[in-house]
C-alpha cells in the first residue's frame, strides 16, 4: 500500500526542512535504508533514508521546497499503484492525522494539552509522551526573553534554573550564574563543538571551492577621496549611504560591463549570465551569510543601499530565507570595520569572483611628485582563473578603482 | 547463605525435601549412582537407597506414566528427564494425564508430581535436544510451569514445586548449572508460584526475561543505563501462574515493553505477557511492546549459529532503545 514520507522532526527545535535534493527521481526504485533525499534544517543538513523500500510515486515537494514537519512531501508505494485519493487530499489541503502513543495522549489529557499541537519525534511524527511533557515543561518555565535567549546561547536547559524574580521568573542573571556554574563544575579540557548545518555549508562550499577552482588574486589599492566626498555630500542632504554601498554600485556597473566575471564554470562551457546579483558576506553569531541583492546593476546608489542594510540586519536577525541567499553572481566581502588592510577571499561557488575590501584609512601618497594624505582602500580580487585570464581581471579591477576615484561615472 | 551452583542447589534442595518427606522420592534416566547426567542428583542414593533414587529405562512416556500413577496413589514423585526435549516422548502423559486427572476426577485425585530436566543452549546440543519448550506447557490447563534464573530460585521454586499438590513442569537451564550464587541456608526456603522478581528497578523501559536471559537482560540494563535509559528487570520465575500484576504495574511506570526469552519468538510468552500488558495497560504505552525470541530455525548444533539464532545482549539493549525512541548521540 502506498505511503507518505513525511517531512521528518530532526531535534527539538526543529519546526520545518528545507529539501535539498531528492536522490530518487519520481518513478524510480529505493531499497529501505538508502539515502531518499537530503534535507537541510536551520542546524543542520541531513540525509534521510528511505524507511521503506518501493517505488517514489510522488515527489510532492521539489528540492527547494521548505516544508513544515510531518507534513508529506512524497508518496512511496508499488508501481503503479493508484494514489488518485491520495493526491486529492493533498490538494484539497487535508491535513495528515496526527498520531500519538496512548500514552502520549494520557498525558496530554491529564496536562490538559491537546495533543495534536504538539511536535512528534517518533516514527513518522508520532507524538510519544517524551514529546508531551517536553512541550508542557517549556511552555511552564517562565523566563524572560533575554533569559531565554541567554539560555540558547549558553546551553542552559532552563528547566534546571531557578528563578529570582517575582513568582520565581527566571531573569537573565539566573542564566549567567546557571552558566558559570556548568562551565565551573566542568574540567578544563577539549570539547567537540557539533556541527551546525551553517558550519557544515561553510565548510563544504569554501573547501569545495578551493579544490575546484583555479584561484588567483590581484590587489589594487583605490584612492577614495572623491568617494568620500559623494558620501560626504549625500549626508548633507540626509542621504545615508555607506562606503560598501558605493563599492557595491561600483562593482554592478564593472560587473556589466566585464560579462565575464559574471559567469560561472560548467562541463558544457562557460555559463555568462545577463543579471547581476551581489551577494554581500555578512558575519553572523555562529558562521556567515551571503545574502544577494538581485538585479543590483539596475539599483541606484540609493536603493542598493536600502536593499544591502535590510539583507544584513536580517542575516543578522537569522530571519534570511534560503531564498535570498541564492543566485549570486558575485561576491563583495568587507572586513574593513575589523582594520584589515588586505585581504584574500574565497570564491562563492559557482561565481567566478570576489572582492576583499579592506579599511579606508588616511595614508600618505604621492600626488604630483608631492606627498600628501588621501583616504585610501586596498582592494583583492580573487577570480576563477578557469573562466578569466590574468589581464582582463586586471582590467576589470582596475575599472572598479577608476569608478571608485571618480563617482561621477556613474551617473 | 552459602554459595552453591544452580545444581547443587537443586540437588541439596532435593535431598532436604527428601529427609522431610519419606513420600518424596526422584526417579529417572541415570539418576542413581551416575547421580543424574549433571550432577542434580549426585550421591542421592547413598542415603536414600534406590528405591527412592530410582534409574529408569529410557522410555520418557513410562517414566512420568509411572510418576503420575504413583502421585495418584499418594506419593510424591519426582520425575528427571535428561533433557526436556524429550517432554514430547511423555507428551500424552504429561498433557493428558498429569495436568487433566485431578479436574477429570472431580478433584479426587492429586498429582503432587514434579517433572524437572534442563533444556536450552550453550552446549551445543543440536536441534532435539536444545530447545525450549517452556511454552507448550503454559497452553494447556492444569499444569504449572516455573522456570528458575538463580540457584536460589531453583531452590525456592523447587521446594515449592515438591510440596505442590499439582504437576509442576520444572525447567532449569543447561547452561546456568554449573554458575555460582547465593542461595539461602534455611530447609524451609520457599518461593510462592506467581510472584515475579524485580531484579533491578528503572523507570524508562520494562525487559521481562527468564532463565538464561534474566543475566543477559541484566547486562542489557548496565549498558542502557550508560546510555541513560534505566531498564527495569523483571523475572516472572513461574509463567505459570504468571504475576502479571507485577509486570502490568510496572509497564504503567515506564509505558515500555520488551519481553525477552530463548523459546521461540513466534507464539512464545513473550507474546502472552504482550498481549496481557497491552490488555491492562494500553493507555500507558508509548510504544508497542517488542517481543524477542529465537528465530523460526532449530537451534543449530554449531555454537555460532546457535548464539546468533536466540536473541543477543545487543539486540535486548537494541529493542529497548527503539521502544524508549532513543537517538544516538
Amino acid at each position: 500500500m502506498a505511503e507518505w514520507i513525511i517531512m521528518p522532526k530532526q531535534g527539538l527545535q526543529m519546526t520545518e526542512g528545507t529539501i535539498t535534493t531528492w536522490f530518487i527521481e519520481e518513478g524510480g526504485h529505493i531499497e529501505a535504508g538508502a539515502d531518499l533525499f537530503e534535507m537541510e534544517t536551520d542546524k543542520l543538513t541531513i540525509r534521510i533514508p528511505a524507511s521503506e523500500g518501493g517505488t517514489l510515486l510522488k515527489i510532492l515537494h521539489p528540492a527547494g521546497d521548505t516544508v513544515p514537519i510531518t507534513k508529506p512531501i512524497a508518496i512511496i508505494g508499488a508501481s503503479g499503484e493508484d494514489i488518485a485519493m491520495m493526491l486529492a487530499s493533498v490538494e484539497k489541503g487535508a491535513v495528515t492525522p496526527q498520531f500519538a502513543t496512548p500514552r502520549a495522549k494520557m498525558t496530554a489529557e491529564q496536562q490538559g494539552i491537546p495533543y495534536q499541537e504538539v511536535p512528534g519525534s517518533g516514527p513518522d511524527g508520532l507524538v510519544i509522551e517524551r514529546d508531551v511533557l517536553g512541550y508542557s515543561l517549556a511552555a511552564s518555565v517562565r523566563a524572560t526573553p533575554l533569559a531565554r535567549k541567554l539560555a540558547s546561547i549558553e546551553d542552559v536547559d532552563l528547566v534546571s534554573v531557578s528563578g529570582t524574580g517575582s513568582h520565581s521568573k527566571i531573569m537573565a542573571a539566573d542564566v549567567r550564574r546557571a552558566a558559570r556554574r556548568n562551565r565551573q563544575s566542568s574540567v578544563r579540557g577539549e570539547k567537540v563543538i557539533p556541527l551546525t548545518g551553517m558550519r557544515k555549508v561553510v565548510s563544504s562550499r569554501m573547501k569545495g571551492s578551493l579544490l575546484d577552482m583555479a584561484q588567483a588574486t590581484h590587489r589594487i589599492t583605490v584612492d577614495m577621496t572623491e568617494s568620500v566626498r559623494l558620501r560626504d555630500m549625500l549626508k548633507e542632504v540626509e542621504i545615508k549611504v555607506s562606503y560598501n554601498d558605493i563599492v557595491l554600485r561600483c562593482v554592478a556597473r564593472a560587473l556589466s560591463e566585464f560579462p565575464m566575471m559574471n559567469s560561472s564554470w560548467s562541463d558544457t562551457g562557460i555559463i555568462q549570465k545577463e543579471y547581476v546579483n551581489l551577494g554581500v558576506a555578512v558575519a553572523v553569531s555562529d558562521g556567515l551569510l551571503v545574502p544577494v541583492i538581485k538585479d543590483a546593476d539596475l539599483l541606484t546608489l540609493q536603493e542598493l543601499s536600502a536593499c544591502s542594510s535590510e539583507l544584513a540586519v536580517k542575516a543578522k536577525e537569522n530571519r534570511v530565507t534560503s531564498e535570498e541567499c541564492s543566485g549570486g553572481t558575485f561576491t563583495v566581502s568587507n572586513l574593513g570595520m575589523f582594520d584589515i588592510d588586505s585581504f584574500t577571499a574565497i570564491i562563492n561557488p559557482p561565481e567566478a569572483g570576489i572582492l576583499a575590501v579592506g579599511k579606508l584609512s588616511r595614508q600618505p601618497s604621492v600626488i604630483k611628485d608631492e606627498i600628501v594624505i588621501r583616504p585610501m582602500m586596498q582592494l583583492s580580487l580573487t577570480y576563477d582563473h578557469r573562466i578569466v585570464d590574468g589581464a582582463p581581471a586586471a582590467m576589470f579591477l582596475r575599472r572598479i578603482k577608476e569608478l571608485l576615484e571618480n563617482p561621477g561615472l556613474l551617473l | 547463605m552459602s554459595k552453591k551452583t544452580y545444581a547443587t542447589a537443586i540437588r541439596d534442595t532435593i535431598a532436604e525435601e527428601m529427609r522431610r518427606d519419606d513420600r518424596v522420592f526422584i526417579m529417572g534416566e541415570d539418576v542413581e549412582t551416575l547421580g543424574g547426567v549433571f550432577g542434580c542428583t549426585r550421591d542421592l542414593y547413598k542415603e536414600f537407597g534406590v528405591e527412592r533414587v530410582r534409574n529408569t529405562p529410557i522410555s520418557e512416556a513410562g517414566i512420568v506414566g509411572a510418576g503420575v500413577g504413583a502421585a495418584c496413589a499418594g506419593m510424591r514423585p519426582i520425575v528427571e528427564l535428561m533433557y526436556m526435549d524429550f517432554t514430547l516422548v511423555s507428551a500424552d502423559q504429561i498433557l493428558n494425564q498429569a495436568a487433566k486427572t485431578r479436574y477429570v476426577f472431580g478433584g479426587k485425585a492429586r498429582i503432587p508430581l514434579v517433572i524437572r530436566g534442563q533444556q536450552g543452549i550453550g552446549r551445543g546440543n543440536a536441534a532435539t535436544h536444545s530447545q525450549s519448550l517452556e511454552t507448550l506447557f503454559m497452553h494447556v490447563p492444569g499444569l504449572k510451569v516455573a522456570c528458575p534464573s538463580t540457584a536460589a530460585d531453583a531452590a525456592g521454586l523447587l521446594r515449592t514445586a515438591i510440596r505442590d499438590d499439582n504437576p509442576v513442569m520444572f525447567f532449569e537451564h543447561k547452561a546456568l548449572y554449573s554458575v555460582s550464587f547465593d542461595v539461602p541456608d534455611d530447609t524451609e526456603y520457599m518461593i510462592p508460584f506467581g510472584k515475579a522478581h524485580v531484579k533491578r528497578a528503572g523507570k524508562d523501559v520494562t525487559i521481562v526475561a527468564s532463565l538464561l536471559y534474566v543475566s543477559r537482560a541484566l547486562e542489557a540494563a548496565e549498558d542502557l543505563a550508560k546510555q541513560g535509559i534505566e531498564a527495569e528487570v523483571i523475572d516472572p520465575r513461574t509463567l505459570i501462574p504468571l504475576d502479571m500484576d507485577t509486570i502490568v504495574e510496572s509497564v504503567k511506570k515506564t509505558g515500555r515493553l520488551v519481553i525477552a526469552h530463548e523459546a521461540h519468538r513466534m507464539a512464545g510468552w513473550g507474546a502472552e505477557v504482550a498481549a496481557q500488558a497491552t490488555e491492562s495497560a494500553f493507555r500507558y504505552l508509548d510504544a508497542a511492546p517488542i517481543r524477542l525470541g529465537a528465530k523460526a530455525c532449530p537451534i543449530p548444533f554449531n555454537l555460532e549459529l546457535e548464539s546468533a539464532v536466540v536473541p543477543s545482549i545487543k539486540d535486548i539493549i537494541d529493542a529497548a532503545k527503539a521502544v524508549c525512541y532513543h537517538q544516538e548521540g
